[in-house]
């Protein structure tokens, strides 16, 4: 009985110290953000290629996905908006849920699936092809040159292809509102002007930037944990890409508490 | 190789296998990258200067290459070069026939180091004693 309460402890100790230790780091990595040293050439390099390789390259397949996705999503929300006969919610229930809720979500979800997995398998490889120790021997530092661009993309890519699914998704109302309703284009826009909330947007976004920051930072925390072998990449990769989707869940959660409050 | 970098920590240009060059970059990437850092030499800038040594060491070719993609010469090479790149560089070559393990001799290296003399205030390679033959002279 002792021994479970031990474990128990101790599996407790050991969760709230590690993420005791990602919130030092992600500290260490924001104060990086703001320094004018941090800049160089070198580094706005890998923040450019970063922003193409999540933001650009990706763009078709997004576009897609959220037009289907979105229209699907849309489509039943119209329909069951009118079987209830609350269609006069349809605004709210577009900006409110959908725009600053879904958009996010699904933005997030996908850029973790294809940029986080890659960025903590890139980051766990250099680790074990000794890349790391390289940079460090030329005094290159690996928060400035490696971390700082990423995470700065990751901000940038959620942030402003949360805002593209966005108008996808206000795209596809149009056309659902028009099919199912029979709404005209200029009462839709006037719909969804009176019921967007301020504030609900400033939030949708900061949560974007939150997500960007974490989705992109946990990875390289985890890659870094790498030892010199090569088994240890598909341990550090699962163990980063657990911790993304559970960092999701906890940003998500308190995004919600923040609207409700 | 530690005590050296340790002596000389703002000098000190290690070429080793336990140094690799960046896997996910072209060889000029590497090589300007010490340049664009340290100084913050513009990205064209840097990798133009780049280029321009790898035609010194007669390898323009293999700029645009990846690190599995080279022979050990031309690994040898991008190594030397992006050491070289580092300001009043003291280039420290750990083990040079661990790097092309088929040399008879140290020819191969000591003439890649003489089209480059400009570029580095002093060279010192450290080896094992069982080695000495292979060096000649030198």
């Amino acid at each position: 009985m002792m021994s479970f309460w031990e474990n128990l402890g101790r599996r407790v100790i050991q969760m709230l110290t590690a993420f005791a230790d990602t919130i030092v780091f992600a500290g260490r990595v924001f104060i990086r953000i703001f320094r004018r040293k941090t800049y160089s050439s070198a580094m706005r390099e890998v923040l450019l290629n970063q922003i193409y390789f999540t933001s650009v390259q990706i763009l078709p397949v997004f576009l897609m996905v959220s037009i289907i996705f979105g229209s699907l999503l849309i489509g039943v929300v119209f329909q069951l908006l009118k079987e209830f006969g609350i269609t006069g919610f349809f605004g709210h229930v577009l900006m409110g849920l959908i725009v600053t809720e879904l958009s996010p979500l699904l933005t997030v979800l996908l850029i973790t699936l294809r940029s986080a997995s890659a960025i903590n398998t890139e980051m766990a490889v250099m680790k074990v092809n000794r890349e790391i120790k390289t940079l460090e021997m030329f005094r290159i530092d690996v928060i400035d040159y490696l971390l700082v661009p990423r995470v700065i993309n990751g901000i940038i890519s959620i942030v402003l292809l949360s805002s593209l699914c966005s108008v996808a998704l206000l795209v596809s109302g149009a056309l659902f509102s028009w099919l199912i309703i029979g709404m005209s284009i200029d009462v839709y826009t006037n719909i969804l002007l009176n019921a967007a909330n301020f504030s609900d947007i400033l939030i949708a976004l900061f949560k974007c930037a939150i997500y960007g920051f974490f989705i992109t930072l946990i990875p390289i925390r985890f890659g870094l944990r790498a030892s010199h072998e090569l088994t240890s990449i598909p341990i550090v990769v699962s163990q980063g890409m657990v911790n993304v989707f559970a960092a999701i869940l906890i940003i998500e959660v308190l995004s919600l508490l923040t609207k409700l409050l | 190789m530690q005590l050296f970098l340790h002596d000389y920590p703002l000098q000190a240009a290690p070429v080793s296998v336990d140094v690799p060059l960046i896997s996910n970059q072209d060889i000029y990437m590497n090589i300007a990258l010490i340049k664009e850092y340290h100084e913050n030499m513009p990205r064209r800038q840097a990798q133009r200067l780049a280029v321009e040594y790898l035609e010194r060491v007669d390898l323009e070719h293999i700029a645009y290459k990846r690190n599995p993609a080279l022979n050990p010469e031309e690994r040898f090479c991008g190594m030397l070069l992006r050491a070289a790149m580092v300001k009043d560089a003291m280039i420290l070559i750990d083990q040079p026939f661990k790097i092309i393990p088929h040399l008879k001799d140290i020819q191969f290296i000591t003439t890649a180091l003489k089209k480059i003399d400009d570029l580095y205030l002093n060279c010192h390679i450290y080896d094992y004693k069982w080695m000495e033959e292979k060096y000649g002279e030198l």
